[in-house]
């Protein structure tokens, strides 16, 4: 290599460090820690005793975990596809220059910006059995309240609700960037053929926003396998765990149990769950474009 | 614009020379509720009510007659332990904390807390002058690790009008159960008569509920549950017993349900069922409403300990302390904690009025604390009260395994034997692996 090019590729460096710098200290340090506490039996004030694999042993053998496990992808599934769908048909809706339909964008945005505190409190106004909007509403209609926080059947789709309402900003976002950037040209040549507005839909725009759909559902996916202050809210994991999100569980047991390395573990497994889906989420959509 | 920049410019200057304040300053961590709009600057502490109003109007107190001190004041959210041992593991606890003496334990063991016999001598409080069960509460391994501050149990909290209406009273008392099959009798009538339900609970969110009442009458029926502190006996004939009443009395609509504890305040308040078996800590707010013309608990609240249904009369307690987290303290720190320390117990008898018990004997034997409505009627909970045994760690996390099984039980979800089972296997396995 001659001098220059070294030289520029110093400089380069030189650009790229504090970034590679702060990236190592509160990400890869923090991963690597992980790892070698998941490996001890730990407290959160420095006590270790090495284990090896027993806490990932108790991981396998831990039925609260499995349920943890379940209530997330239960939780993923029952957010991403109805996420994805309403905030497609939410963009598709507002894709226009209109006064009304700006105002709409904002409208739908707005839930975004609030805390999962506000969310959770709203949500508790609208869903408790005493006195809540539902309940209300029911009651006027001569039917018993629903105990959507209570009830071990209901909890999920509850949260599943809350955190879908809560997070429609972003996707719409990205799905009306995503509708901006197809070309008006196919639009005009899909016209000229007489295709229907269905057939539009089908060829055109749906083809056109793929990758943004692929961004919309990895983002929520490891978004959703990630949700923890909902849970942690409106039903503290209960009733009996059937609510509980694995990040959940990593909390208390850290936290509440001081249970620093088997909390790690779990962390560790989950970090490898969102890692492992995401790619296949990518690798199977990617497969198929080329096919 | 110039002109705003400049005027910007001037504001920071004189800022930045303003005088630096040289006060000793110390950190203190709360919960009991966040209630600034309302006592953000009352100083008469005999006229705030409740927890929250009592505490803060105590620190404000504190401030004004003590202007050469500075206690910033943290109000975490209930109970506040997953931040302090954040704190703690960051190096950067607060000078005083409260803390609830079943969880002291825990942090006393694990060396996080400092022994307060000399700063106790320092304030000039004299640790004999506790009560009992204070001094029990604070003592880990024959060190002192806190200043009491109450001694708080489960009560039955009664609606007496409702009483009257089912023919529950008798010479101007409630009537309570004395066995389990009265207890079933007596809720069942309850219930026929005024077509709501004899308890309300809070079931949703509040592991706590059924873990108090289960305490309770694993106490009165003298059961070990913790034969040594590794290990919880949960699959018992006492605990089936107690858990298969609870689960029948919810079956049966004795109970409310799906009540979280803002829900089960508000509907005993407006005189939707009985008994609300909760804390000592509601008796204030609960009497307040008593007081107030219009309201449906006026001149219709009544409340005592829980009654004996099997074995002995018992009650499941604790108490809430003020700890000081090992760190750096320089002498003048330590002087201001020990000032604050004997301020807050010479307001003892304030605190008392939010329900709680004394935690010390001369409050207990004062014409004041005997005077306050119901304390008579709850006096026994200070002679028939008992915590955990002090070794048993964990006891915080133990209450939501537990709770989390006996709900489940309870709301049918899983059958009695192996919602205790599975009770006993994840606390055994909790105890089992502690570093």
């Amino acid at each position: 290599m001659s001098i220059g090019g070294r030289r520029a590729q110093l400089e380069g460096l030189a650009f790229v460090a504090p970034f590679l710098l702060l990236y190592a200290v509160i990400l890869i340090y923090p991963l690597v820690a992980g790892v070698v506490i998941s490996f001890h039996r730990a407290d959160l004030f420095g006590a270790r005793t090495f284990v090896g694999l027993e806490n990932y042993g108790r991981l396998i053998g831990d039925p609260v975990f499995h349920q943890a496990l379940i209530n997330t992808f239960k939780l993923t599934i029952l957010i991403v596809p109805p996420l994805t769908a309403i905030t497609l048909v939410l963009a598709l809706a507002l894709n226009k220059r209109s006064r009304s339909a700006a105002f709409f964008r904002g409208l739908f945005f707005s839930s975004s910006v609030l805390s999962v505190t506000i969310v959770t409190l709203i949500w508790r106004f609208i869903l408790t059995p005493d006195a809540g909007l539902v309940a209300e509403v029911l009651e006027a209609v001569g039917r018993e309240p629903i105990p959507f926080l209570s009830d071990p059947d209901l909890t999920i789709p509850a949260l599943a609700v809350t955190t879908v309402w809560w997070s429609l900003g972003l996707p719409m976002m990205l799905f009306l960037a995503g509708l901006q950037q197809i070309p008006e040209e196919i639009y005009e040549a899909a016209a000229l053929d007489r295709a229907g507005r269905w057939t539009t839909f089908w060829r055109v725009t749906l083809p056109s926003l793929r990758r943004t759909m692929l961004l919309v559902i990895m983002l929520q996916t490891a978004a959703q396998l990630q949700l923890f202050g909902q849970a942690q809210l409106l039903t503290a994991g209960g009733p009996s765990g059937a609510s509980r999100p694995v990040v959940l569980l990593i909390y208390e047991m850290s936290f509440a149990r001081w249970e620093l390395g088997y909390a790690t573990a779990a962390a560790e497994v989950l970090f490898m769950l969102v890692l492992t889906v995401t790619l296949i989420q990518y690798m199977t959509a990617s497969r198929r474009w080329e096919g | 614009m110039i002109r705003g920049a400049l005027l910007a410019f001037a504001a920071l200057s004189a800022a930045a020379c303003a005088p630096e304040d040289r006060r000793t300053e110390i950190d203190v961590q709360r919960f009991f509720g966040e209630c600034g709009a309302v006592y953000g600057r009352s100083t008469d502490i005999s006229k705030a009510e409740g927890e929250c109003g009592i505490v803060t109007t105590l620190f404000n107190g504190f401030r004004a007659r003590n202007r050469d001190l500075k206690v910033d004041v943290n109000v975490v959210a209930w109970p506040g332990y997953a931040q302090l041992a954040a704190q703690i593991a960051a190096g950067d606890p607060p000078d005083l904390v409260t803390m609830h003496q079943g969880v002291m334990s825990d942090y006393a063991s694990r060396g996080l807390l400092e022994p307060m016999e000399a700063i106790l001598a320092q304030a000039g409080i004299r640790p004999e002058k506790f009560t009992a069960a204070a001094r029990r509460g604070v003592t880990k391994n024959g060190r002192i690790y806190g200043l009491p501050w109450d001694t708080v149990g489960g009560l039955f909290h009664i609606n007496t009008k409702l009483f009257e209406q089912a023919g529950l009273m008798r010479g101007g008392k409630p009537v309570l159960p004395s066995s389990a099959e009265e207890l079933l009798a007596h809720a069942r009538k309850f219930k026929q008569a005024t077509g709501k339900p004899y308890l309300i609970q809070s079931q949703v969110n509040d592991p706590a509920t059924h873990v108090r009442n289960f305490y309770t009458y694993m106490l009165a029926q003298d059961a070990v549950m913790f034969p040594d502190q590794d290990h919880i006996r949960l699959r018992t004939p006492e605990a089936k017993r107690v858990v298969e009443l609870l689960r029948q009395l919810n079956e049966e609509r004795l109970s409310s349900r799906n009540q979280d504890n803002p829900a089960a305040i508000a509907s005993f308040i407006n005189g939707e069922g009985g008994v609300f078996p909760t804390g000592t800590w509601m008796i204030g707010a609960f009497e307040q409403d008593a007081q107030t013309p219009g309201r449906p608990l006026y001149q219709g609240y009544a409340v005592l300990p829980y009654p004996r249904l099997w074995g002995r009369q018992a009650g499941f307690v604790d108490g809430h302390a003020w700890v000081m987290p090992k760190r750096e303290r320089t002498p003048d720190q330590r002087a201001a904690i020990a000032r604050l320390l004997r301020f807050m117990a010479q307001h003892n008898f304030d605190w008392t009025r939010t329900g709680h018990l004394p935690a010390f004997e001369a409050v207990v034997n004062s014409a004041a604390f005997k005077a306050l409505p119901h304390r008579q009627d709850i006096a026994p909970l200070a002679q028939t009260g008992s915590p955990l045994p002090g070794y048993v760690r964990r006891q915080g996390p133990i209450e939501g395994i537990v709770g989390e099984e006996l709900g489940a039980a309870v709301s049918g979800q899983k059958p009695v034997d192996r919602a205790l089972a599975d009770a006993e296997r994840r606390v055994n396995e909790l105890l089992s692996y502690m570093p």
